[in-house]
């Protein structure tokens, strides 16, 4: 065989097999690859997480309004329900509202302490709604029947049937404690009509579900016609509907979904969204060092071959992108493997803040969403790039001579 | 060969001077040096440490930049040449052995001598069966499979030697390729460097080693950066 017989012709491709190559790169030095993995599946599952967060409660506050099946909130002032002044006029703010053409029903709902009397003479503590006007309820009966337009029946969270050892068609004797009416209604005895989920139920607290009479009549008062707020079904448009409630009614404040979740948003919501922010730079600045650190020490330890690489011909695009490749090899198997270590740290980390005090047991603060995946992805792709900035810079601008002459030298 | 003439011309410089910038001014390691170097010729460059040897096998390798003179390879300007240019003339034309072998240590001897014609786009099953011919070539077709950590010196040099004939250059430049050698090795592979040599391809070798350049039909004697003996035998 002669060795310099003419080369057969062949079509350049300078950067095939450069994944190849930096996967032989990243197998020949095990504890710095697995180290590098190992911090990128970390810090990105931290992204991952923070990604999640920050969205995760608006959009699980955001399912919870849709499912609980009502458009439109309607306040009496700018705040949000639960948080303002009482509509005085109540139920006949909902029945005018009713009669609007975009309008399908409209609910009062008006909520009061109370305290259950248990048999043995102790109390438990709960929240009595009290629901008046059309058919649908905010809560979704799991056991027993729907409360009755007329009577006084109630329909209990499964935390209090459990705590009361309650059924369908128990007795309970409740006390109101109202802000208006009597100051001290005496107890009045329910039947418990079913069990039921409420919406905004938080872990161990007590909700009981009614109609509007029988709050009124447990709290001591003929007719009760105040509420807190008004809930609104429109006929397939909300925004038209609550623009037809405003021009109506210009002393409340009709709220959308999407206008209630915005106002969230810029309240307290944004808090989450600020320190997913911040949580996000951090850990991606880590990644970012960890993985130049890393690149650039072993760039450095591969000088010689870098440029006895080069002076065989390899171009310096090829040797640049076997640095990007061996970077986003890293990145790449790091990031796959912060996926399931992410959903298992969101899981836990929404247990812990879901035992905060007045959290409802349907909200999540960290809720998937295809987006954060992409978005994971880019940021993690970006940060492969810039973290492979400063040792591709190394190898492009190597002196191939004079690194040569020092590895034969030093 | 062109026609009945003499051989073609490879490498061909002119005035050729490399210098370094350093604090206490310019050290020159090249200084004027004209020479030519002709297809299947057999060079040796020799001269004491420091005297400017690797720098000019470096200049003739297109891997270094002449700071005044020409350097004509093939019948081109290489200074003209963008790096990408330079890169695919020594990747197609120019086969590079190392004292120091720079085999990757995580390729095996096979995949080692592949790698140039992976980078020239040799489809894998020719570039394979090149690599094993190569092996072959150098007496080491069963060490294929093996690592260059699992290799002898002398292994891993003749491995670098099947590496740099693996695009069938035309000219070969070897720096000090048996100098991490003991004396019986680095017999075998000067025998080998110069079996390749006969079998056409152009060699420059520097080197310390007498035992060496004393195989070389041509010999140049370096000192300050000057060629001051060509002798051709």
């Amino acid at each position: 065989m002669k060795p310099s017989a003419p080369l057969s012709p062949t079509v350049l491709s300078t950067t095939r097999g450069a994944f190849a190559f930096a996967w032989r790169s990243l197998v020949r030095q095990p504890a710095r690859a697995t180290l590098g993995i190992l911090g990128v599946a970390a810090v990105g599952a931290l992204l991952f997480d923070m990604l999640l967060l920050s969205e995760g409660l608006v959009i699980s506050m955001r399912d919870l309004l849709d499912r609980m099946g009502f458009e439109i909130r309607v306040t009496a002032t700018d705040q949000l329900p639960g948080q303002g002044q009482d509509i005085l006029d109540g139920a006949d703010a909902a029945s005018s509202i009713a009669t609007l053409p975009s309008v399908r029903s409209v609910i009062t709902m008006r909520t009061e302490d109370a305290t259950i009397e248990r048999p043995d003479g102790s109390e438990l503590r709960t929240s009595l709604l009290g629901v008046g006007g059309g058919s649908r309820r905010p809560w979704t009966v799991i056991r027993g029947r729907e409360v009755a337009d007329t009577g006084l029946e109630v329909v209990v969270n499964d935390c209090t049937a459990t705590r009361l050892k309650l059924e369908p068609d128990a007795t309970i004797t409740l006390r109101a404690t109202c802000a208006r009416g009597a100051e001290a209604p005496p107890p009045v005895s329910f039947r418990v009509a079913g069990i039921a989920e409420f919406p905004f139920d938080t872990p161990g607290s007590s909700e009981t579900g009614t109609t509007a009479a029988a709050l009124a009549a447990a709290c001591g008062a003929d007719v009760d016609r105040s509420a807190d707020f008004l809930v609104v079904t429109s006929t397939g448009d909300p925004d038209k509907a609550a623009a037809e409630i405003a021009a109506l009614r210009p002393d409340l404040r009709p709220f959308t979904n999407e206008q209630a979740l915005s106002q969230m948003e810029r309240g307290g919501f944004t808090y989450f969204r600020q320190i997913s922010t911040v949580l996000t730079t951090v850990t991606l600045s880590f990644a970012l060092l960890l993985i130049s650190v890393l690149l650039t020490v072993s760039v450095n330890q591969r000088l010689g071959e870098v440029a006895a690489l080069r002076a065989l011909g390899f171009s310096r695009r090829r040797v640049v992108l076997d640095v990007l490749s061996e970077s986003a090899l890293i990145v790449g198997i790091g990031g796959m493997l912060s996926l399931p270590l992410g959903a298992l740290l969101a899981v836990w980390l929404d247990q812990i803040l879901k035992g905060m005090p007045g959290i409802p047991t349907s909200l999540h603060f960290f809720v998937f969403q295809p987006q954060a995946l992409w978005m994971h992805g880019a940021l993690l792709a970006a940060t492969a790039i810039l973290a492979a900035l400063y040792p591709m810079r190394i190898v492009a601008r190597l002196p191939i001579a004079a690194t040569l002459r020092n590895e034969v030298t030093g | 060969m062109r026609g009945n003439d003499a051989p073609e011309t490879i490498v061909e410089a002119k005035d050729l001077t490399r210098s370094f910038a350093m604090p206490a001014g310019p050290v020159f390691a090249v200084r004027d040096v004209t020479l030519s170097i002709r297809a299947g010729e057999h060079t040796a460059i020799t001269g004491p440490s420091g005297c400017g040897k690797s720098t000019l096998l470096h200049l003739l390798g297109c891997v270094d930049a002449p700071s005044s003179g020409t350097l004509m390879f093939e019948g081109k300007e290489a200074s003209t040449l963008s790096d990408r240019e330079r890169s695919l003339l020594r990747l197609r034309h120019i086969g590079f052995v190392f004292q120091r072998f720079f085999l990757l240590p995580m390729l095996t001897a096979a995949e080692n001598v592949e790698l140039p014609q992976a980078e020239a786009g040799v489809p894998r099953d020719e570039r394979r069966r090149r690599s094993l011919e190569l092996l072959d070539y150098v007496g080491l077709a069963s060490r294929a499979d093996h690592r260059p950590s699992q290799l002898s010196g002398g292994e891993m040099q003749r491995v670098a030697i099947a590496r740099a004939l693996s695009n069938r250059p035309r000219l070969l430049l070897a720096d000090e390729p048996t100098g991490e050698l003991d004396q019986a090795t680095g017999e075998h592979v000067a025998a080998l460097l110069d079996r390749v040599n006969a079998d056409g391809t152009a060699m420059v070798i520097v080197t310390h080693d007498p035992a060496l350049a004393v195989r070389a039909r041509r010999v140049l004697t370096m000192r300050d950066g000057r060629i001051t003996e060509d002798v051709s035998r």
